[in-house]
């Protein structure tokens, strides 16, 4: 029944006994026989009473306003918008049908596609690692027990607060090349601070610098979720001799698989989507070194004014996107755990 | 966990570098926000304006219904928290705790809806609100919240699908009806994690400036993004009341943060115990 | 307990659609207010206290005009963003400010027959010039409302520390490079001129035209236009000045750079001439330089204001547009747009103006030059192309060869 993206666990990893550990933590490991014969009555029971009918509609009725909601707000626009590809469509005037000349446009007679696919994805490549390194680092400095924590988490987060559209300003501001400030204070310690946002090498360090400011997102939802972790975990762990290091790869990181594979897949989307902070920091220069997908789907559409191949543009981005996600998925069978699936692993795995 | 001095020297170095990396911006926001025109701009750079003109935020403040923004955006901001925290918990719950047929599929579906750039929905999504009749009201940044997002549905799924089954096959045996179980048993211990999708969806829907861009047009109606955004021209911007706006803006959801902490600190375990 | 549990998911949906159909039912009856009047929307870039004066002037038009309600809706700075979203929804405003025809101009609603029944005289009083930038090919699109030429500013402080003349009128790129190369001091990191290293092509034209050439010819063809020996000169020109280290590219408008004091030249538009009094620099105000004997030329950045085709009210459209470019509104306006009406500018005494002038002979010379972006259809993919091509000219980190990457360009 679980299929496809969700694996269940099949061989008891060295991770299990961590896992054992984590549900003796927090009180539930029950005795296994005794479950099962609870598990038997709760089945006879419910054909009492005709509950398995209705537990059959129970998910449904659960997930039952995002149905809704993606029926009335998402399914009429993405459907919209995939016939859009099929047509020339200008903003104003009339639209004419091309078929798949659009996609045939992209592929064949339009480099800057192949220049922006590629710098969108050497940008992923540097940013989603470099962040989840980053906000997992802050997410531990942040948990450590020491005076005024309280303060520096609320220092760390305080970037994500702040707007995109601030946040270009702000950053557009400190690295100009010849006034900034930046450059000035390099220039106090003797050094000739690069042209940030002039030179092309450059450019892609400053738009990562700069979104790497609002990592404080990220940081918290690691951090919300080690938070979560027994301490009796960590007790465990140290009975048997591990320092801190050695804790953090057997405890922390494996309790939070869950969290990482959000966080993995959400930023790859972002990195993959980035708008804001190159449509207004640098315009996609210099030398179309930011213009990254994001911003060339972004002026098809808005500069010009050609709905259609953007549309095309789109969705041949949510198609790669979506492969990755499916990709990731499917990996994410062999390092992240489900408390929920421990106990199918146990009675052997059925799939 | 045991804290030696060198652990100690170690975490404070690092948490006053990265300090520095967060806050500097903020720290030249604050020297802008305070000056005059004429030192704004002056080279080299001035660190301590000549007297700091506190007025210049109240001048930002003034130039703009900016008490009429305040109040559009805590609508929305408070009005969409309670549609995502309501919609969100009940979906994450039916995806992660039970098993149904299509279920992967819709859940991949669910998670698609991250996925379209948003350039080529929204004239499409403009021309459904305005057959609704709900361009220029704050209904297009309201209502789709009561129907839950993708991503904080993925996120509170995460943090489901890792608490033990036996939770409520215990539940059950006890009687409970699967909603009582969700209401009951899932929420309390959820406490964290929806705090934290409340704080990331205040905080999102805050400084959304695009919504209320294309669905707004009236000045009455606008948010502080907006408002914010107001400062910047075509050909110029207005550096000063943009700063300090920006700094104004930060102050709301900074609060809300500091005072969730408490909550998010708790994690998952917080009430099973 | 089966009940109540259907019963919360039975409430849950009937609030969702409650929710949907409550507000659906409002409906968009946004054209007629209860009162019968008319409404009109309109759309403005400007932001800040234009938009309060602007709001003042509407305030006046709804008191004496009993029928109709116009709105105003100001975008700021993401204007096309919206005005783009809007027209792809049919939601366009009936009026709204408007420079780049030729893009929009299949929402645009002509008003050729509604400016004749106004008669010649009320033609001939604007300015020759700005018509065609509010015209694509016949058909007038937009009445114009302001407009601002590009002019040199120089900073008077720097000139006065070496001891220069401030330039006049009729001077050549010649004294400027030289100009821009005794106000150059490195150790105090000053610069002579300042200009953008990725200048929107658009305005780049009028430096082309300034030496006889465009970038394309009456049909649209880029060869032995953009090419000409006297278009690559232009960009020669520029680039020696970087490499000379008498000029810098910067990352904006360069606006910025000027306000900092350590700029001596600046081309732009009227759009910065309250910005530096503010930033404290004392600046003057001068045509932009000839080649030879050529009289310099400038690209006109016009603003008029145009009548959406779905409007629904186009009567009452044309009779507020007709307000908003009239003699009092052009005047009321005067602190932050120069007026177009000629009539106001004699009265006002404006050609005396000792900046504002600088702004009207430029008009005057620019006559009978047409952009690229109002002869051929796809300017906005042409418009990224030379983008790129100024870059590759301009950027320090390549300085590319201008007759190499034009020609390149060309084909």
């Amino acid at each position: 029944m679980h299929t496809g993206m969700v694996l269940c666990i099949q061989d008891p990893s060295p991770l299990s006994r961590t896992k054992q550990a984590w549900v003796k933590g927090r009180g539930f490991l029950f005795n296994r026989s005794n479950q099962l014969k609870r598990e038997i009555m709760f089945t006879k029971k419910n054909k009492h009473t005709g509950f398995t009918l209705v537990r059959k509609r129970v998910p449904y009725l659960f997930i039952l306003p995002w149905i809704i909601g993606y029926l009335v707000f998402t399914l009429g626009p993405l459907a919209f918008s995939l016939v859009m590809s099929f047509f020339d469509w200008p903003i104003t005037g009339d639209a004419e049908f091309v078929g798949i000349g659009n996609f045939a446009k992209m592929f064949t007679g339009d480099p800057q596609f192949y220049n922006s696919l590629l710098i969108t994805l050497k940008f992923a490549l540097i940013f989603v690692p470099l962040n989840l390194f980053i906000a997992l680092l802050l997410a531990l400095l942040i948990t450590q027990p020491i005076k005024g924590m309280e303060i520096f988490r609320t220092i760390f987060y305080l970037p994500a607060v702040v707007s995109g559209v601030a946040v270009s300003i702000i950053w557009g501001w400190i690295f100009n090349s010849e006034y900034g400030v930046l450059n000035y204070l390099l220039s106090l310690l003797g050094m000739e601070g690069p042209r940030w946002l002039i030179d092309p090498k450059w450019a892609v360090v400053t738009i990562v610098i700069a979104s790497a400011w609002g990592v404080g997102t990220m940081m918290l939802i690691f951090y919300t979720d080690i938070k979560g972790i027994p301490n009796e975990l960590y007790e465990a762990a140290s009975i048997d001799g591990a320092g801190p290091i050695r804790q953090f790869i057997s405890v922390t990181i494996p309790s939070i698989t869950p969290t990482i594979l959000f966080n993995v897949i959400t930023s790859v989307i972002a990195a993959l989507q980035q708008l804001t902070l190159v449509l207004l920091l640098t315009g996609g220069g210099p030398l179309k070194s930011t213009y990254f997908y994001g911003l060339f789907v972004y002026n098809n559409a808005f500069k010009h004014h050609e709905l259609g191949y953007a549309s095309a543009n789109a969705w041949f981005m949510f198609l790669i996107i979506l492969l990755l996600t499916l990709l990731i998925f499917k990996t994410s069978s062999t390092w992240v755990f489900y408390e929920t699936e421990v106990k199918k692993g146990k009675k052997g795995g059925r799939k | 966990m045991k804290i030696t001095r060198k652990h100690k020297i170690i975490v404070y170095t690092l948490l006053v570098l990265f300090s520095l990396y967060f806050l500097f911006p903020f720290l030249w926001a604050l020297i802008t926000a305070l000056k005059t025109q004429q030192e704004v701009f002056s080279y080299p750079p001035k660190f301590i304006p000549d007297a700091a003109l506190f007025s210049n935020f109240i001048e930002a403040w003034n130039s703009q219904p900016f008490g009429v923004y305040f109040k559009n955006s805590v609508i929305v901001t408070v009005m969409t928290t309670i549609g995502q925290l309501i919609s969100c918990s009940l979906v994450a719950y039916g995806f992660a705790r039970y098993d149904f047929k299509f279920k992967n599929i819709l859940f991949i579906l669910l998670l698609s809806t991250m996925m379209i750039p948003w350039d080529v929905t929204m004239i499409p999504l403009y021309m459904e609100f305005n057959m609704f009749g709900w361009i220029n009201t704050l209904k297009p940044l309201i209502v789709p919240a009561f129907f839950g997002s993708a991503y904080n549905i993925f996120l509170l799924r995460q943090f489901l699908m890792n608490i033990p089954k036996d939770l409520e096959n215990a539940a059950r045996i006890d009687g409970a009806n699967e909603f009582q179980i969700f209401y009951k048993i899932f929420l309390p211990i959820m406490k964290g994690p929806l705090t934290l999708v409340a704080v990331l969806n205040i905080i999102l829907v805050w400084n959304d400036y695009l919504g209320p861009l294309i669905y707004l047009s009236d000045q009455s109606k606008y948010t502080m993004a907006l408002g914010l955004a107001s400062f910047q021209g075509l050909h110029e911007l207005q550096i000063i009341p943009i700063m300090a706006m920006t700094l104004v803006m930060v102050i709301p959801p900074v609060i809300v943060f500091f005072f969730a902490q408490k909550y998010i600190v708790e994690g998952l375990s917080g009430s099973i115990k | 307990m089966k009940l109540s549990k259907m019963h919360f998911f039975v409430v849950l949906l009937v609030a969702a659609s409650l929710i949907v159909s409550a507000c659906s039912s409002t409906g968009s009856n946004a054209t007629k207010t209860e009162d019968g009047k008319v409404t009109l929307r309109f759309a403005t870039w400007d932001v800040g206290d234009d938009v309060k004066l602007q709001q003042k002037l509407i305030d006046q038009f709804n008191a004496e005009n009993k029928d109709i309600k116009v709105v105003l809706e100001a975008y700021g700075s993401e204007y096309d963003t919206k005005i783009t979203a809007g027209m792809g929804a049919k939601d366009a405003p009936d009026v709204m400010y408007m420079w780049n025809y030729p893009q929009y101009q299949n929402a645009l609603e002509p008003l050729d027959s509604y400016i004749k029944d106004k008669g010649e005289e009320y033609k001939e009083n604007f300015y020759e010039t700005l018509w065609n930038y509010n015209s694509v090919g016949e058909e007038i699109l937009g009445l114009p409302v302001g407009y601002t030429t590009h002019v040199v500013y120089y900073n008077k402080d720097l000139f006065d520390e070496k001891g220069l003349e401030y330039p006049e009128s009729g001077w050549t790129w010649e004294d400027f490079q030289e100009t821009a190369e005794k106000l150059t001091d490195k150790d105090k990191k000053i610069t002579g001129f300042a200009f953008p290293g990725q200048p929107d092509p658009y305005d780049f034209e009028m430096f082309l035209w300034g030496n006889g050439a465009s970038y394309v010819d009456g049909e649209g063809k880029l060869e032995g236009n953009l090419n000409s020996p006297e278009s690559i000169q232009t960009f020669e020109m520029f680039q020696s000045m970087l490499k000379e280290g008498i000029a810098i590219t910067t990352e904006g408008w360069g606006d910025t750079e000027m306000k900092s004091g350590r700029v001596g030249m600046f081309i732009n538009g009227a759009w910065y001439l309250s910005a530096f009094e503010e930033a404290g620099i004392n600046y003057g105000v001068v045509e932009i330089p000839a080649f030879g004997n050529n009289e310099s030329a400038s690209i006109v950045s016009s603003s008029g204001i145009a009548m959406s085709k779905d409007s629904k009210h186009k009567e009452e459209a044309f009779r507020f547009m007709e307000f908003w470019t009239g003699e009092q509104a052009n005047k009321e306006r005067m602190s932050f747009e120069l007026p177009v009406l000629k009539n106001v500018v004699e009265e006002e005494k404006l050609t005396e103006d000792p900046v504002k002038k600088v702004f009207y002979s430029m008009l005057e010379q620019s006559e009978g030059y047409t952009p690229t972006s109002f002869i051929i259809d796809d300017w906005s993919n042409l418009s990224e192309d030379l983008s790129l091509v100024f870059e590759q000219i301009f950027n320090p980190s390549t300085l590319m060869e201008p007759k190499k990457v034009i020609n390149d360009v060309v084909k």
